[in-house]
């Protein structure tokens, strides 16, 4: 619930404040979102399953960011920024997906 | 959780000695439903924690058989994914179960040793029991701390993206087009300004020379118009009266007059209210004197704009015009003023045959 109540705060604040992001930043930002998303499904699916370890998802969470926006650094860095970017939210959205349909299973029992 | 699931994910392989295929997950959905397989199968990990948690995954394995036994009747690509959560979820249990011991104020292990207690508490009824009522433990804050951060990237990356949504999903050779599109167009609308600004000097000058020659036009209509009588005239000059007690003043007497006070510069003459100009006459009729037409009567008052210093001794030098009407009787009178006004018109005469040629 309080976790919940977090995302909504999140959400409502970035709506509310527009907050200004670095430039340097900028780029990874997606990315980051995706990969965070991606942890956070994750997270979700392992609560349903009962085995929800908060440690695992702050480190999980923490370093999927970490390594998404590692990757597309390197990416621009060697010129494939955009096709890397691409790699790299087809992976997430496949792991998303899988972890949606287990929770789906769990929620909806289908 | 996602990472945690691919290092529990990757435990069990060696364990189980499958590949983590799709095909290689077929046969762990299939080992739930004979209560033989996995029995073995999930006690070795459990057996080091001990008797105690033991009963967490044995009980959770029906539960994930059940779900797998639904998924199986799912398409083979869904269940192939809850077949693995099965795997994940039982093995998950395991090393939660495991923690418990290690942190016991840990919220969330302790969350799953309920749900080791309780056999039958589904995915659901965590859900539920996860959503309320809210506990503030250290675990849900961070968590909580976690959403928040990504609720505002998220917030920030959706507003980012709609603020100029027309440009940012196009190809790199469509924004190159605009781009050259918008370069051509600059340079048409510079050179439109240019030529606009060009056409707007030049009318400014012309009406300018316009202004201009329309205000030499109107001083030179004035000073036309003081010659010709048309317009009223005021300046410097005298006041010429001439007395006739006699009836000795004759018409050529006031018309010397005028011609003297021309000849000394007189620019605007009238008598008795009626304007000199060039074609001015005087006549006798009747022992009257008429000036243009219009029977004038002593005494003859000449109002006159010029120079009083040249005016006044163009009439009193000896032999003049007031030497000479003194001699006939009359009496004549100069006052120099500083204001004089003429005021007497001529109505404005179209000429019958002499056109300006200057057109």
């Amino acid at each position: 619930m309080i976790a919940v109540l977090g995302l909504v705060l999140g959400v409502v604040a970035g709506l509310l404040l527009r907050p200004e992001v670095p430039a340097v930043v900028e780029p990874y930002l997606p990315i980051a979102v995706v990969a965070a998303l991606d942890a956070v499904f994750g997270g979700l699916r392992a609560m349903l399953d009962g085995i929800f370890v908060d440690k695992v998802f702050v480190v999980s969470f923490l370093s999927n960011v970490v390594v998404a926006a590692l990757i597309v650094f390197l990416g621009d860095k060697l010129g494939v920024g955009a096709q890397l970017s691409t790699g790299v939210v087809v992976v997430l959205g496949i792991r998303i997906f899988s972890n949606a349909a287990a929770i789906r299973r769990h929620v909806f029992r289908a | 959780m996602s990472d945690n699931d691919k290092t529990l994910r990757e435990t069990p392989d060696p364990q189980d000695g499958t590949p983590r295929t799709t095909g290689g997950r077929t046969p762990e959905v299939a080992p739930p439903r004979r209560p033989e397989a996995p029995l073995p199968e999930r006690s070795v990990p459990t057996a080091p924690v001990g008797p105690g948690p033991l009963p967490a995954p044995v009980r959770a394995a029906p539960e994930e058989a059940g779900k797998a036994g639904a998924a199986s009747a799912a398409p083979t690509t869904d269940g192939a994914a809850p077949a693995g959560a099965g795997a994940d979820g039982s093995d998950g249990a395991n090393r939660s179960a495991a923690r418990t011991p290690d942190s016991p104020a840990d919220e969330e292990a302790g969350e799953a040793t309920p749900a080791g207690d309780g056999p039958h508490l589904t995915g659901r009824q965590r859900l539920a029991a996860g959503l309320w009522p809210p506990r503030f433990s250290r675990a849900q804050l961070i968590v909580a701390l976690l959403l928040f951060v990504l609720g505002l990237g998220l917030a920030i990356q959706v507003q980012s993206t709609s603020d100029n949504s027309a440009l940012r999903g196009a190809r790199q050779e469509d924004l190159v087009r605009i781009l050259d599109e918008l370069d051509d167009r600059t340079k048409r609308l510079e050179d439109e300004k240019q030529r606009l600004e060009d056409q707007r000097t030049e009318l400014e000058t012309s009406s300018d020379q316009a202004e201009e020659a329309r205000k030499q036009t109107q001083e030179k209509e004035r000073q036309l118009g003081i010659l010709a009588g048309t317009v009223a005239a005021q300046g410097p000059g005298i006041t010429l009266t001439i007395g006739d007690g006699a009836g000795a003043v004759e018409s050529d007497m006031l018309l010397d007059a005028i011609q003297e006070l021309r000849a000394a510069g007189a620019e605007a003459i009238q008598v008795n209210g009626v304007r000199v100009v060039a074609d001015s006459y005087f006549s006798d009729v009747g022992g009257a004197i008429e000036v243009d037409g219009k029977k004038i009567d002593a005494p003859y008052r000449f109002k006159v704009i010029g120079k009083p210093q040249d005016l006044e001794p163009a009439l009193n030098i000896p032999g003049g015009v007031v030497q000479t009407l003194e001699k006939e009787q009359a009496t004549a009178t100069v006052a120099r003023s500083e204001k004089i006004v003429v005021d007497a018109l001529r109505p404005v005469e179209r000429p019958d045959y002499a056109r300006s040629s200057s057109q």
